[in-house]
């Protein structure tokens, strides 16, 4: 579904060379629920930037549901982030000026869909999240956790094949978050592959598999039994 | 998609009122200053003859001489004797001559004051050469100039006012306790600038209201109420017959000339009468004529005012000057938003969707700004009696095609100015643009 | 203050910085110009005409049967005698064009019956000897004319002109020493000498086209009343009884005869009219480039408010820091008011260059003066000072962010 090989990511000023990725590989399978952790300024949060072709890389190969993304135009890329990829925030990046109804349909509109589909989608998958009630509502009357669950629902709607979710609890109370992962726990189960990055070695221990990133590389996959993730996570944290 | 685009700018125009209205205020007022003064501009330096002014000559003699014209060119009317010689001459398709006259009018019955008609002195052709609509009858025939015959030709206003619009076609009037009988009554005719009449400066004048055959107005010894121009050092002597047959121009004269041919070969026979001239020594110097079409003539008595031009270029200054401050709060708008373009982008916005969105969100604070412009352009036509002359000023009306000018050239020039912001904005990265703030 | 991150800043926000300069640019070299041309229109206006204008006004009376010229002569003398023996009138006399009118008779005037070019040109007043008792123009040398002086003539007859009295402008460019009174001229175009027998204070000609500039105070008075399809009777009203002798003097010329045509618009007017309309496009000329100044400096103004605002927004979390580290809320306002007094400076420079070349080209194609750099300078100083004020609202802004904002990551 995900495939990196030997991928860099360089960013140059007029002074120094900076690599963000260095020879990083991975290899997401469909279907998988993935966490990837690492220290501030690992290339996490690069790493999904790239990911989710919001950003181009340097070198190596990075192939996407079967499609080498790397020599896509502008227009071919927007057009996949569209149509195979959902985001989810740390900051929810809900359109302040849209009612929750709109933000969901902004990716749609994009995807040329007819109105009476745009609704059935956004009405369904309001329903998925359990906000029906509220589609007529803007971002700033709902609480953090509801404006996550319409991120979610907006990111759902254009039915994508990779979840794509940044600390998507970062903001949230403990309550809120715990519902907000069984939300995604219960959107894996039907299918759906999602790739999330955190900090909290709770939400990394909820995933089926994770990575963990030092410097801009994979260092450790953590299916190795010895090696646990919640305690990687957690001595990150610590020290 | 462009409904959705325009409701999006319907909504960003309400969220910041205070810049929105500051940009629908530069373009309104910017767009207004400039359609105030062009509506002037395009009536006092449109082609009044369409389609026809490129046939159409005045022509010009020297009869003064290098000593003393002005830099070269011949006056700017003929002497009596020139046009009358010139028109008897008929070298051209059709050839016209005249000058203005101020009749007294005396309705019948005695309850009504008499009141001066402003009218021309000149021959059939005129009607046939200027396109002159008649409404009843029409010119009077070439056999009435030569026999010197007292008819009439009356605007349709004068019909109006002496025999309330009926048709007054054998009916008299008299001018100048002169007798004469209507043989045509014309349509509303009035062209603008009176390209025919530049040289008495009436290029903005009333509407003329009777024509009656040159001849006869100079048996009746009816006085030129336009310019009359002896030039310098022209000593002729005294008395009406002295002047007349003298060296003083007051005889404006028009040719119809189909082609450039035409054209060229007429320049030829006026330059061939005007070395007759020379020969009968009348004229002590080389043929030196003009023949200027009716845009060239226009051009040439500048008729278009000077106010006009300084008035429409410094209202256009004014309005570029509205479309950089556009540019720049439009730039703050937009770039207020980086955050929603990022996300947009994120989810799946190609550029040129970005692009869309933002420049139909300007067209529609061009479209407020044409509104707002509409209005003052409508409320400034009152005041444009202000800035020009009342003759002038009344030439500038608000109509359908200024209406939709106004509008275009808010919204285009909006859409222009928008440009480079929208540039700006569809250049933002899609990114967690929220995140880093 | 210092000059260097201000201009690191500004290099930041290229397009910002450019665009106001731009603005301010345009806006002076317009501002400048307009200016300019309001003060030439109300130099132009201010030109004095040497009348009695609070008293004078003036009929149009057109002939309606076009008698023959001795009977309007006849008819002139009659309206005259009629006009002069009225209450409210101090004085009435016969012109043919006067002062500010736009329309008349004008000759070249020569110093030599063989000259080829003109010496200047002047206006032809044809009146008789109560002419300046009417208009209140003084003599300031020779003496008016006599009863017997004063006689008639047509358009095409020649001129009756054997003495002239000239206006003082005009005898100072025929003979700069001062010496015109009783010199021989040539004012008829012909052969035929005048000679000068006075010279009034300041008298203004009918001319007031562009064209007309040098000769607008040149002026000939011709001792005759001309006999044509129309006059004008000028009349000077007793002190304060102006209404009542426009009242007065229509009806005593139809009471000579109704076969005459007094346009009931424009046929009786005051001077003030007269020169109202004579100066009309000058006043709305000035109007228009006022307004237009006017808005001009507000939608810069309020551009810079805006786009200040903008800058101030984005730059909180910045502005937070140097709190933070320790900037007072007079630094940060001087930070603002120094990046805008640096914008606006390069705005002005180029702004000045553009408002010379607009009136270099200006003068090239209108018969325009020269701008005074005194304009110039003063839409400097003026646009700096809109700037500063324009600015100073979004900078007392920014000098009341919180030191607190440093510390906020969203």
């Amino acid at each position: 579904m995900l495939k990196m090989t030997h991928l860099s990511k360089v960013y140059r000023t007029e002074v120094v060379e900076t690599y963000a990725l260095r020879d990083f590989n991975i290899d997401v399978k469909e279907g998988e629920f993935v966490a990837v952790t690492g220290p501030s300024g690992s290339g996490k949060t690069t790493f999904l930037t790239i990911a989710g072709l919001l950003e181009t890389f340097s070198g190596g190969e990075y192939h996407l549901d079967g499609i080498e993304v790397s020599n896509l135009n502008d227009n071919a890329r927007s057009k996949i982030r569209n149509e195979k990829i959902g985001f989810i925030f740390q900051a929810f990046n809900l359109i302040p000026d849209l009612n929750v109804f709109d933000n969901i349909e902004v990716p749609l509109r994009y995807r040329g869909m007819k109105a009476a589909e745009r609704k059935q989608r956004i009405m369904e998958s309001l329903e998925r999240v359990g906000l029906a009630s509220r589609a007529k509502h803007y971002p700033a009357e709902l609480s953090g956790g509801q404006q996550q669950r319409v991120a979610i629902a907006r990111a759902l709607a254009g039915s994508p094949r990779l979840l794509l979710a940044d600390e998507p609890t970062g903001n949230l109370d403990t309550q809120m978050a715990r519902s907000v992962l069984e939300l995604l726990e219960d959107i894996h189960r039907e299918g759906a592959t999602i790739v999330m990055v955190t900090h909290d070695p709770e939400l990394a221990a909820r995933a089926q598999r994770n990575v963990h990133i030092i410097d801009g590389q994979v260092v450790e996959l953590s299916e190795d039994p010895r090696f646990h993730p919640a305690q990687v996570a957690a001595g990150e944290v610590r020290g | 998609m462009f409904a959705y685009y325009f409701q999006l700018g319907l909504r960003s125009l309400r969220r910041n009122p205070a810049l929105t209205a500051l940009m629908v205020m530069a373009i309104g007022f910017g767009v207004a200053a400039s359609m105030i003064t062009w509506s002037v501009f395009r009536a006092v330096s449109g082609d009044p003859i369409p389609g026809k002014s490129g046939q159409l000559y005045t022509v010009l003699v020297d009869n003064r001489g290098p000593q003393y014209n002005d830099k070269g060119e011949p006056p700017e009317a003929l002497t009596y004797t020139d046009a009358t010689a010139l028109v008897a001459a008929r070298k051209a398709a059709h050839q016209t001559l005249l000058f203005e006259v101020a009749p007294s009018v005396l309705p019948e019955g005695n309850q009504s004051l008499p009141f001066i008609a402003h009218g021309y002195a000149t021959n059939t052709d005129f009607f046939g050469m200027f396109e002159v609509p008649f409404e009843f009858g029409g010119a009077w025939r070439a056999s009435d100039d030569e026999g010197r015959a007292a008819v009439v030709v009356i605007s349709h206003a004068l019909n109006q006012q002496l025999f309330n619009g009926a048709d007054s076609v054998g009916r008299e009037i008299t001018l100048d306790r002169h007798s004469y009988r209507i043989v045509g009554v014309t349509a509303h005719w009035d062209p603008k600038p009176r390209f025919y009449d530049l040289f008495s400066g009436n290029a903005f004048g009333d509407p003329v209201q009777v024509y009656l055959p040159f001849a006869r107005a100079v048996d009746v010894e009816m006085d030129t109420a336009g310019r009359n121009n002896c030039g310098s050092n022209v000593d002729f002597g005294s008395g009406r017959d002295a002047w007349l047959h003298g060296e003083c121009v007051w005889v404006p004269m028009w040719v119809e000339l189909a082609d450039q041919p035409a054209a060229n070969a007429y320049r030829d026979f006026l330059t061939h009468y005007a070395a007759e001239q020379q020969r009968a020594g009348r004229f002590h110097w080389a043929p030196n004529v003009r023949l200027r079409d009716v845009n060239n003539w226009l051009d040439y008595k500048q008729v278009v005012p000077p106010e006009s031009r300084i008035s429409l270029m410094v209202a256009l200054g004014f309005f570029v000057i509205c479309l950089v401050n556009t540019i720049g709060l439009l730039l703050a708008k937009f770039m207020r938003r980086a955050a929603e373009i990022g996300v947009r982008r994120a989810l799946g916005a190609p550029r040129g969707e970005i692009y869309r969105q933002f420049l139909i969100e300007a067209a529609t604070v061009g479209l407020a700004g044409g509104v707002l412009g509409l209005l003052l352009t409508a409320l400034g036509m009152f005041g444009v009696g202000l800035l020009f002359e009342p003759q002038i000023a009344r030439l500038a009306h608000l109509d359908a095609s200024l209406v939709a000018m106004t509008l275009l050239v808010a919204v285009v020039a909006t859409v222009l100015a928008a440009f480079y912001p929208t540039w700006r904005a569809a250049k933002v990265q899609p990114a967690w643009q929220l995140k880093s703030n | 203050m210092q000059i260097k991150p201000i201009l690191a800043a500004m290099r930041h926000h290229k397009a910002g910085t450019v665009l106001i300069a731009l603005q301010i640019a345009l806006t002076l070299a317009i501002v400048c110009n307009a200016l300019f041309i309001i003060q030439q229109r109300i130099e132009r206006m201010a030109r004095p005409s040497g009348v009695d204008e609070t008293n004078l006004f003036v009929i149009r009376s057109d002939w309606a049967d076009k008698s023959d010229p001795q009977r309007i002569d006849a008819q002139m003398r009659a309206d005259l005698i009629a006009l002069r023996q009225l209450g409210s009138v101090q004085d009435a006399a016969p012109i043919n064009s006067f002062p500010l009118l736009g329309s008349g008779w004008d000759n070249f005037i020569k110093l030599q019956p063989d000259q080829v070019k003109m010496t200047t040109d002047s206006a032809i007043f044809f009146s008789d000897e109560h002419a300046l008792a009417t208009l209140g123009t003084r003599l300031i040398a020779g003496r008016n004319f006599t009863a017997s002086e004063a006689g008639a003539q047509q358009p095409r007859d020649a001129m009756h002109a054997a003495q002239v009295i000239i206006s003082k402008d005009l005898a100072h460019r025929l003979y700069p020493d001062g010496s015109a009174l009783g010199k021989t001229i040539y004012v008829t175009m012909g052969r035929t000498p005048s000679t000068v027998i006075g010279i009034t204070d300041t008298l203004q000609a009918h001319m007031t086209g562009s064209w007309a500039g040098p000769y607008a105070y040149n002026a000939v008075l011709v001792p005759a009343q001309l006999l044509n399809d129309y006059t004008y009777y000028l009349v000077r009203a007793r002190p304060g009884q102006l209404d009542a002798a426009m009242r007065d003097a229509p009806k005593a010329l139809f009471a000579q005869s109704r076969m005459r045509i007094i346009d009931h618009k424009d046929g009786v007017m005051t001077f003030a009219q007269v020169r109202q309309r004579a100066y009309g496009p000058d006043r709305g000329m000035a109007i228009l480039m006022a307004i237009i100044s006017a808005v001009l400096l507000a939608i810069t103004a309020a551009g810079i408010v805006g786009l200040t605002s903008f800058w101030v927004g984005q730059r909180r979390k910045q502005i937070g820091v140097r709190r933070a580290l320790g900037a007072t809320r007079r630094d940060i306002l001087n930070y603002f008011l120094t990046e805008n007094l640096l914008i606006g400076i390069g705005g002005v420079m180029v702004g000045a260059v553009l408002a010379i070349g607009i009136n270099v080209w200006m003068v090239s194609q209108f018969e325009m003066a020269r701008l005074s750099l005194a304009y110039v300078a003063a839409g400097v100083v003026a646009l700096l000072v809109l700037g500063q004020g324009a600015v100073l609202a979004p900078a007392l802004r920014a000098s009341h962010v919180s030191p607190v904002e440093a510390t906020r990551s969203v």
